[in-house]
């Protein structure tokens, strides 16, 4: 309940846009992702199969998300997610937190924290490691969002 | 961003100042922005047309307003898509699985599409929904279509809120009349029957028009229209029917009074919900009335009344 325990969060959950970008069809692992974010108590999206980066930032303006989680398995990540950096970046957009994983070299790793690209976590990796991440980045993102108040 | 600004940006149509608008009506933390907020925006209101989809799950309601929103596109209309989703009752998580189902007509397009989350039972959907729709009209948008869960109170007030309600079936789910006849037959301005290459949605037809003949209701002659969505048959004349129901309703616009009513009583239950809510968790006062009426050993319908009595004191 991750999701809800946090006063930040009571009366509007964590929300998650899962997102493959990029030519990659091993989608698997992001409905078990969906779940355990939703039984984390937070609203998940997915964005489907094949979204362009373009697609994928307009998702995330439109649901107004907190984090974008992205995946690959195909070994392009440094360009793609790269490409969705820059997107948010020339948009101007600030509260929304981006996290990545999949099959992701270690020495990858850092190129990708650089571009504020974090978590970047492989298989093995416990779902609740993985959930205490991305809650920590909505947290950043979502005081980012009420930062008017 | 103060909210007279964001109210302004939302006029001028920016994208991500009505997604922004939309968030803080879906958060009740923050209610007094949103007050604000519907204050300056309620002045720009009153053009838009609303569509409630309903039906049970699995009939395509998805799909087809991905086919709708495209083909409303095609003519120049501004369309936006609101889709509600059921949220866990155990976790409060929600999945938000509808918008995959037109994640194609969205990509091809300008549609603006925000999906809700029921919440379960705590309430506020409905005074949510109104306050997005409030915010999309104000933006402009010609169209705004609604998916609901399709079924329970909220979608009833939900449908309430439609200019034009249209209610979805399709063949292999049982019995039509069966299925639809309970309420369903008055709150539906248009029927679609969907996946027409299947066997049996000639009957499904049928049936929908038969019954619709044995109990006309309102001056509207309701049609019923088979569709397939998924390549988009007879999409542009379901298109042609709501335009034309819509047309019909603008013209009898004039008892707006009776809309602002109807509005102004969701907002005051969903208020009521919420302050009964606040008060009876934890250490509410109306929590410890609830405590104490059960230790003297009072039956449920008296104590509901004492605990009533001291809410509306």
């Amino acid at each position: 309940m991750v999701g809800k325990s946090q006063s930040l969060f009571k009366e509007k959950p964590i929300k998650v846009l899962l997102a493959k970008p990029g030519i990659d069809g091993h989608d698997r692992g992001m409905f078990v992702l969906a779940k355990a974010f939703r039984d984390a108590g937070m609203d998940v999206l997915y964005a489907g199969l094949l979204p362009t980066p373009e697609e994928v930032i307009d998702t995330a303006v439109n649901e107004d998300v907190d984090v974008i989680a992205l995946s690959l398995l195909n070994g392009a990540h440094l360009t793609v997610f790269k490409k969705i950096a820059d997107l948010l970046k020339k948009r101007g957009i600030e509260d929304i937190a981006l996290v990545g994983g999949g099959t992701i070299p270690d020495a990858d790793k850092p190129k990708l924290e650089k571009m504020g690209i974090t978590g970047n976590y492989g298989p093995g990796t416990p779902l609740s490691t993985i959930v205490k991440h991305i809650t920590e980045r909505a947290t950043e993102a979502r005081k980012k969002k009420l930062g008017f108040r | 961003m103060d909210t007279d600004h964001l109210a302004r940006m939302v006029i001028s149509g920016d994208t991500r100042a009505i997604s922004r608008a939309i968030s803080i009506a879906e958060d009740r933390s923050m209610s007094e922005e949103c007050r604000l907020l519907m204050r300056a925006l309620y002045p720009k209101t009153g053009n838009i047309h609303v569509i409630g989809i309903t039906g049970p799950p699995g009939v395509g309601k998805s799909t087809i307003i991905g086919q709708i929103a495209l083909e409303m596109d095609r003519r120049k209309i501004r369309t936006s898509i609101i889709a509600v989703d059921a949220t866990s009752p155990f976790s409060g998580g929600t999945l938000l699985g509808n918008r995959i189902r037109m994640q194609e007509s969205l990509n091809r397009t300008s549609i603006f599409m925000r999906s809700l989350a029921s919440r379960g039972f705590k309430g506020g959907l409905s005074s949510a929904t109104l306050s997005t729709i409030k915010i999309l009209d104000a933006a402009g948008y010609d169209t705004a279509i609604i998916e609901t869960v399709g079924a329970g109170q909220t979608d009833i007030d939900i449908m309430k809120i439609a200019d034009t309600t249209v209610v979805m079936h399709a063949p292999g789910l049982g019995d039509i009349v069966q299925s639809i006849k309970a309420g369903i037959m008055e709150i539906g301005d248009v029927f679609v029957v969907n996946k027409i290459d299947r066997e049996g949605s000639f009957l499904a037809i049928k049936d929908i028009q038969d019954s619709l003949a044995i109990n006309p209701s309102g001056e509207y002659h309701k049609k019923v229209i088979g569709v397939n969505s998924l390549n988009g048959e007879n999409i542009p004349s379901l298109v042609d029917e709501l335009m034309s129901h819509r047309s019909f309703i603008s013209k009898k616009r004039k008892d707006s009074k009776s809309r602002f009513m109807l509005e102004l009583q969701i907002y005051i239950e969903d208020e009521l919900r919420r302050i009964i809510d606040e008060r009876s968790e934890g250490n509410g006062d109306l929590h410890r009335e609830m405590i104490s009426v059960a230790r003297k050993g009072i039956d449920p319908f008296n104590g509901a009344e004492i605990i009533l009595a001291k809410l509306l004191r």
